[in-house]
């Protein structure tokens, strides 16, 4: 029935003429596995089409919904995380069998006469490969992608002459927004693969006219091999490998929640993607005037060494042992991308050894004329807690008072220390806990920071000292225009709780500000007199009402309480819980962060999977299955014909 | 397709081989990766949604046995995005341990009734719909009585779950 059907449409359409001209070469030495890499990647490109069409049924590109809309994909929808993760997994891979396909073609001087225009194209598509590589990554607008754009788009800046207009062109203005993410949208998903298919016709064309470059040993070159069906059934052994490691990789290795993005964060380090390392790490020896010989020299060198690949080598050598220079040259790059870019993956440029948090940025004085001890005392201000309770320069807590105000104004050193280690000797009344934990060493540091401070004339902004020994009473029912609105423990949970968070930034922002209170990692201990308890309510393990095993519900439980705050109950507590969010002490994003940092406290991670459609583990190992099968199956079939 | 012939038995059996093996990968290929492309689209459309308990409001200070309207702001939640919306309801307290709760939405066609303390009746603007203080239809085009919407009393505060009901129907069908 079939050859009828393919009759009719031969005698109107040429359609065996097409498959022909696709499939029938005979290849010069034979077929080879050599020759897997073209089409792994092209497979790949397909792969990444199909993924990325289908994320956009639920991909929304704007900067309020990228990071939700994914995440929404990725944990609620069947499949979402298969469908997400052969994305991401396969955008790596096809960086990596670009790499084999053009070294396979390099080594065996494919580039060479008459190849010429293939090699050429194909280095416009490794161009555009790359580009899709730097554009993906940006469009979840989370804490990893935007920083990629930001530096990216900076570094386009650092081009003689025109690079000015074409950051501004790429960001849309001045700086990054909504409009940079359409940009960055419309380029990856349209433009640039669009531009890569017209590439690939004519490098498919071009490869086709000619065929296999072959063996450049002359002895080899007398057998000869059919490209269908062979050299496709290796083909499409090496693709089957391919796509069951990405599908492994989606089961077992699903790429991170980087956590929304957080534009006040300084304690992460930007980075570009893996494939980008050995430029990153070039960049740092070019420094001021000289940047943009790394930024721009460098990636134009590269590329028109590739270029004119063709052209700067005419001798039709091919074989690799009798062109040295070529293959030096080839090490020598390899080598540079391989080494520079494991040491830019490890390196942490900028990062402090202590924690480095939003406030440190604002309250350290950029002089270079602070003693080492006050600059330790800075940091014990954020890691032992102090900025729980006391604001500086507009960052930290209110429950006590404001120690860049002119509260601290004329106090001498030893008042200070004598204030941190034993406050009761200065106010009975205080209800500013002993720090019994610090060293002498750590709290002469404190107080050598805190003599630093410069009392800040706020103006229009009423000094808010409150006495230390009033009880200042946190949680306030809210009521505005009329609406009832619910606040404290019972109110909304908060934009926060829809956001997937990142736990090791919530762990930091945890140490800063959560940490004095509800102890080290949430283990409580921490004395509160007055309140029912008598301690601070431990956060792990948490109280069974808050927690759950559903990690939304137990995200908002305990949203409801870090968005409004909350008063313990007894006759006069005297520490309460903040409404870090009402009052943004704490930016949503960074709340989102905590509360993945609390769940992961117990044993529960934010990211969690509510409609998979399968269990990703489940589904890898019938997938393995399966191809084993088939796998096993004809292997034994074909080791019978072969014997027969 | 027409098969190409070679010279040997064998080699054409070996040819034949490699394009079965082939063709079965790429089917497998094809099913492994077309069965999840289909579930993503197909698996959300038929969830229903998730309800909750929302705390409207304190009762003591509710007069008994008259309806009156409670609003509160609800966090709606579509797909990934979240709205605040402003929901209400009439509640009749009869006791502290006893609320009726009415959806405002008149099940005829979905219109807001009112109350009129006056005569003691609900009655809908749109189309003359006229119910008891129990919700009872009194008069016009109603096909059902008032929707009731569950709740639960916890130390004082009336807790509902928002429902919405199909409009036009005897059945009170949840949507």
């Amino acid at each position: 029935m079939f050859s009828r059907i393919g009759r009719w449409i031969n005698d109107r359409w040429p359609l065996d003429a097409l498959i022909r001209l696709g499939l029938e070469e005979e290849m010069i030495g034979g077929t080879s596995y050599a020759y897997v890499f073209g089409s792994a990647v092209f497979l790949t490109f397909v792969l990444q089409v199909v993924t990325g069409i289908w994320q956009l049924f639920y991909f929304v590109p704007s900067i309020d919904h990228a990071y939700d809309s994914l995440s929404y994909l990725r944990l609620q929808v069947a499949f979402g995380w298969l469908i997400h993760g052969l994305h991401h997994w396969g955008a790596d891979a096809m960086i990596i069998l670009v790499g084999l396909h053009m070294s396979r073609v390099f080594i065996w001087g494919a580039y060479k006469h008459p190849r010429q225009l293939t090699w050429l194209i194909g280095v416009g598509l490794l161009i555009f490969t790359l580009a899709l590589g730097f554009t993906g990554p940006v469009l979840p607008w989370s804490q990893l992608g935007y920083w990629e754009a930001e530096v990216g788009t900076s570094m386009a800046g650092t081009v003689p002459l025109i690079g000015q207009f074409i950051e501004r062109l790429l960001r849309a203005g001045a700086d990054l927004g909504e409009l940079t993410l359409s940009r960055f949208y419309v380029l990856h998903v349209a433009i640039l693969p669009g531009i890569l298919l017209l590439f690939i016709g004519p490098h498919l064309i071009a490869f086709r006219k000619f065929g296999m470059s072959g063996p450049w040993d002359e002895a080899k070159r007398k057998s000869i091999g059919p490209f269908w069906p062979d050299q496709v059934f290796k083909d499409t052994i090496f693709f089957s490998l391919i796509f069951v490691i990405l599908v492994g990789l989606s089961a077992y290795a699903s790429p991170p929640f980087p956590g929304p993005l957080d534009l006040l964060a300084t304690s992460y380090t930007p980075k570009p993607e893996w494939y980008f390392f050995f430029l990153y790490q070039s960049l740092k020896a070019f420094h001021a005037k000289l940047e943009p010989i790394g930024t721009v020299g460098i990636p134009l060198f590269v590329t028109l060494l590739l270029l004119f690949l063709p052209f700067l080598d005419r001798s039709s050598e091919r074989n690799p042992a009798r062109r040295p220079v070529a293959m030096i040259g080839y090490f020598i790059f390899i080598l540079w991308v391989i080494v520079l870019g494991i040491v830019g993956y490890y390196s942490k440029p900028g990062a402090s050894t202590s924690v480095a948090t939003k406030a440190l940025s604002v309250t350290t004085a950029p002089t270079a004329k602070m003693p080492a001890s006050a600059q330790r005392g800075s940091e014990l201000f954020h890691s032992l807690g102090c900025i729980g309770c006391h604001q500086i320069h507009g960052q930290g807590g209110t429950i006590g008072p404001d120690l860049s105000s002119e509260v601290l104004g004329g106090k001498s050193h030893q008042w200070l220390t004598t204030q941190i280690r034993d406050p009761k000797k200065h106010d009975p009344n205080t209800i500013m806990p002993a720090l019994s934990l610090a060293s002498d060493q750590q709290v002469n540091d404190v107080a050598d920071f805190l003599l630093t401070l410069e009392p800040v004339q706020k103006s229009g902004q009423t000094p808010s000292p409150k006495p230390s020994s009033a009880k200042t009473p946190m949680a306030q029912e809210t009521s505005s225009a009329g609406q009832q609105k619910v606040s404290g423990p019972h109110g909304l949970p908060g934009p926060a709780a829809s956001m997937i968070g990142n736990a090791d930034l919530g762990s930091i922002t945890f140490k800063n500000i959560c940490q004095a209170c509800h102890g080290p990692q949430g283990a409580g201990n921490v004395p509160n007199p007055g309140s029912d308890d008598g301690t601070v309510p431990p956060l792990n393990p948490i109280d069974p009402h808050l927690s759950s095993k559903n990690a939304q519900t137990f995200a908002e439980n305990i949203g409801r309480i870090i968005q409004h705050g909350s008063i313990p109950e007894g006759p006069h507590p005297q520490l309460d819980m903040l409404p870090f969010g009402d009052d943004h002490t704490l930016t949503q994003p960074e709340i989102a962060n905590v509360e993945a940092y609390v769940l992961k406290l117990n044993g529960l991670g934010r990211a969690q999977l509510v409609h998979p459609g399968i269990s990703p583990h489940l589904f890898f190992w019938l997938v393995l299955a399966a191809f084993t099968i088939v796998f096993g199956g004809l292997g034994i079939g074909l080791a019978r014909k072969k014997n027969s | 397709m027409n098969e190409m012939q070679s010279g040997e038995h064998g080699g054409s059996t070996r040819r034949s081989f490699l394009k079965l093996f082939t063709g079965t990968l790429s089917s497998l290929f094809a099913l492994v990766l077309g069965i999840p492309l289909v579930g993503t689209l197909v698996g959300p459309i038929y969830r229903t949604k998730k309800l909750h308990w929302a705390k409207v409001a304190g009762i003591d200070s509710l007069p008994l046995g008259q309806p009156v309207k409670l609003s509160w702001v609800d966090q709606k939640v579509d797909a990934f995005v979240q709205e605040q919306v402003e929901l209400d309801v009439w509640a009749i307290k009869h006791s502290t341990t006893e609320v009726t709760v009415f959806s405002p939405i008149c099940p005829h066609l979905g219109c807001q009734y009112s109350w009129h303390p006056d005569k003691q009746e609900f009655i809908c603007p749109c189309h003359s719909s006229i119910y008891s203080i129990t919700g009872k239809v009194l008069g016009g085009p109603s096909p059902r009585h008032l929707d009731t919407l569950p709740t639960k009393l916890e130390n004082g505060v009336l807790y509902v779950e928002w429902e919405r009901f199909e409009a036009g129907i005897p059945q009170k069908i949840r949507v």
